[in-house]
């Protein structure tokens, strides 16, 4: 009787904060990570799965019940800071959500842990601040102050920072457990992407394709926080792909190849999909003459030991800045009757390709933007641009699609900012569909002979702005939502947008796709005629992809809105003009 | 051992002088409302209208997703002329215009939206109205335009000392 009495006041003190604690989170590792469909109530990873589907399993918001969908709490956020040459920081993060705790992050790195499980309000029980030298930092961020979120690992929070430092922290308090910085903003880098976590690796790269970087892809061993490995997508002289830099002047070192999206993780070659970023200087290809790989690529590594297995280029001598850092989603499917493992990427240079994903060889591809005049297609066999000429150092393309020393005005379709930027797709399984939001339009390039920087001998320093040269709006640029087969790339259903789309898809098994707009437009769409099925507006820009979870077995769906309203988008929709900034987190359930 | 903190203030001091001996429409106010405006000015090109997003902190003009933006403190323009592409922006480019009624009838070069079509400037990341337009005149004319290249004091002046903005021109 004693030892029970013993017993019953050992756990009483256990039972009292089970009580009070609405969250009974597991710590996070691999096998969760490879099994997060297991897990429909949560969004474990940035892209909802390693394959990168931004998928959610959950059905209860469907065409049917959409129409009581409502916003059920709001939680207002920070980051609005300014900062170098920013005024403010955007948001453009997923949120993670495990058990009834949301880990959100603002534009300057702040994360946010967000108790939702009472599904009637976010309740924020922690806040880190990483602290950012926001002058130093903004001043060399390319094109906005952006943080797209955290990863979970154990029962530790992973999260970045603007100036290239990355945290650990414990996930029930904020503290800090170590920071480790890896991108350097004296040299140009900054870190924008949310981390990907393989078992006990934590892997990034540095955004800086307009300030002269060399780009890498790093990872950190979580045990330790120090570099397990770094790779540079800018092959060095001996490594191969060096001889695609022609110049003879070691401009590779400078040669961009960012890196600022997270790839995606096919489990079973243990492989991950990296998209990499354009060359610099951008709009200047004569200053880099050769291919510039693998800028403008997908490199498929080993996650251990950051070894390339293979690399496509999409854009050989890119002379747009069709960065190619974005998505790479993992499917298994059937092209003509036969099983295929393919990795599949809306890139934006205007074509959808689909690669063999083990031999990284050309399965199909084809153009889903509106409007495409740089070349006049992909080679049938090596998906190369169908006018690359494999024996120019500096390629033209279709001429006056892009501008060259001596005739530096051009007109370029899609606009440099892509057919698809940053903004994620989402995939819908059962259907087989993919879908992709578009920026759809053209805009005017004009190229200004690059200089070099000190080190080789010229007058730029580390942080100078490295472009050869601008852009200009040459006409409206507008939206679009298609949903494409993602073995060919052929469009199934498309609607068209009033803004170009700079926030990313979600798709649920609702057959619903979720998307929000510059106007604060936050729709769902019928996941296969691509209807629009519900609206609401936020009455702030949305710059953010949405994402879906389930408390106590109620479905909701989250999505951060408050970002600048590009003066870009902006130009010829004057509609625009007077809507603020804010930084919010709103929430939908069915009422 | 002059410190650096003192340079700087000798360096605000100066500018401020210089303001009030170079300017007749500054005559009547006091050097306090001159250092205000300027402070003002200073805001607006920093932070509210984000001039220095495209035109460098120091004004000396920048490329790439900025677009190819002029150097101010190589113009030749006047105060007015450069109110007025503040005002106006310049058609056919990236420079914004500030005034929230530009191009809704003819003030702006005697043309409006529809005359332009694809050459409409760019909308601004924020109107300004005449008072803000004068102060980052006045801000410009007393720091940047007709000076050489900007120095680490120049530097420590637009960002203070709390950052490492400055320690690449550190001699």
């Amino acid at each position: 009787m004693r030892r029970l009495l013993s017993a019953a006041l050992l756990i009483a003190p256990f039972l009292a904060a089970s009580a009070l604690t609405p969250v009974h989170a597991a710590d996070m590792n691999f096998d969760r990570g490879l099994n997060a469909g297991k897990e429909p109530q949560n969004w474990l990873l940035y892209y909802g799965n390693y394959q990168g589907f931004r998928f959610s399993a959950l059905d209860q918001i469907n065409g049917d019940s959409v129409k009581n969908l409502k916003p059920v709490f709001s939680v207002a956020l920070g980051g609005l800071q300014s900062g170098g040459r920013y005024a403010f920081g955007n948001l453009e993060g997923t949120p993670i959500v495990e058990d009834g705790m949301m880990y959100v992050t603002d534009g300057w790195g702040s994360v946010y842990a967000i108790d939702v499980s009472s599904g009637t309000r976010g309740l924020v029980k922690w806040k880190f601040d990483p602290g950012i030298d926001r002058a130093w930092a903004g001043d060399v961020a390319c094109c906005g102050v952006n943080n797209r979120g955290v990863a979970l690992w154990k029962d530790k929070i992973i999260s970045i920072a603007l100036d290239g430092r990355m945290f650990e922290l414990n996930k029930a308090t904020g503290e800090k457990v170590w920071e480790r910085k890896i991108a350097d903003p004296a040299l140009g880098e900054t870190i924008t992407m949310a981390p990907l976590v393989i078992r006990d690796l934590a892997i990034v790269g540095p955004a800086g394709g307009e300030f002269g970087i060399r780009g890498f892809v790093d990872a950190t061993d979580l045990n330790t926080g120090q570099q397990a490995w770094r790779t540079y997508t800018i092959p060095a002289p001996g490594e191969p792909g060096s001889d695609t830099w022609k110049d003879g002047e070691n401009r590779w070192q400078h040669g961009g190849a960012p890196v600022w999206e997270t790839a995606t993780y096919d489990a079973e070659s243990d492989t991950i999909y990296q998209g990499i970023g354009n060359a610099g200087a951008d709009w200047d290809p004569q200053y880099r003459p050769g291919d510039n790989k693998w800028a403008a690529s997908v490199l498929a590594m080993n996650p251990t030991n950051g070894k390339i297995k293979w690399g496509f280029q999409y854009t050989p001598n890119d002379p747009y800045d069709f960065d190619e850092i974005s998505e790479h989603p993992v499917i298994d499917t059937k092209i003509n009757g036969k099983d295929r493992k393919i990795v599949v990427h809306a890139a934006r240079n205007g074509f959808f390709y689909a690669l063999d994903r083990t031999s990284g060889t050309f399965v199909g591809g084809k153009q889903y933007v509106d409007k495409l005049n740089w070349t006049t297609g992909l080679d049938p066999e090596t998906g190369l641009p169908a006018n690359y000429d494999p024996k120019a150092d500096v390629q033209v393309y279709s001429p006056g699609t892009h501008g060259m020393r001596g005739n530096p005005m051009a007109t370029v379709c899609p606009s440099h900012f892509g057919a698809k930027n940053w903004e994620p797709t989402a995939y819908n399984p059962n259907l087989n569909l993919i879908y992709v939001p578009s920026v759809e339009g053209c805009d005017g390039l004009e190229t200004v002979e690059e200089k070099s920087f000190t080190d080789q001998g010229g007058p730029l320093k580390p942080r100078d702005r490295f472009s050869g040269g601008s852009f200009k709006l040459t006409g409206r640029l507008y939206g679009s939502l298609k949903a494409l087969d993602p073995t060919n790339g052929e469009t199934k259903a498309s609607v068209k947008l009033d803004f170009p789309n700079y926030a990313g898809a979600l798709a649920t098994a609702g057959n619903l796709v979720f998307l929000g707009e510059a106007d604060g437009t936050f729709a769902a769409y019928d996941a296969k005629t691509l209807n629009k099925v519900w609206t609401y507006n936020v009455g702030t820009g949305i710059n953010a992809p949405a994402v879906s979870y389930s408390v106590n077995g109620k479905q909701y769906v989250a999505v951060l809105a408050g970002s600048r309203q590009s003066p870009f988008v902006m130009q010829n929709d004057p509609q625009l003009k007077y809507t603020s900034t804010s930084s919010m987190l709103f929430v939908f359930g069915l009422n | 051992m002059i410190t650096r903190r003192y340079r700087v203030a000798l360096l605000l001091i100066a500018v401020v002088t210089a303001v009030t001996a170079g300017r007749a429409s500054a005559k009547d106010a006091s050097p306090a409302e001159q250092a205000r405006v300027i402070a003002q000015g200073k805001d607006i090109f920093k932070t509210k209208a984000t001039c220095q997003f495209c035109h460098k902190w120091d004004a000396s003009g920048d490329q790439g997703y900025g677009g190819n933006a002029l150097s101010l403190r190589a113009t030749k323009l006047t105060p007015a002329q450069v109110a007025e592409t503040v005002k106006c922006g310049r058609p056919g480019t990236g420079m914004p215009y500030h005034d929230q009624f530009a191009y809704t009838d003819k003030r702006c070069y005697g043309v409006s939206r529809a005359d332009l079509g694809n050459d409409m400037p760019p909308e601004p990341n924020s109107f300004l109205n005449s008072d803000e337009i004068d102060a980052v005149v006045k801000y410009l004319f007393a720091t940047d335009v007709g000076r050489g290249p900007s120095t680490y004091d120049d530097c420590v002046v637009f960002w203070g000392t709390e950052t490492r903005q400055c320690e690449s021109m550190k001699q």
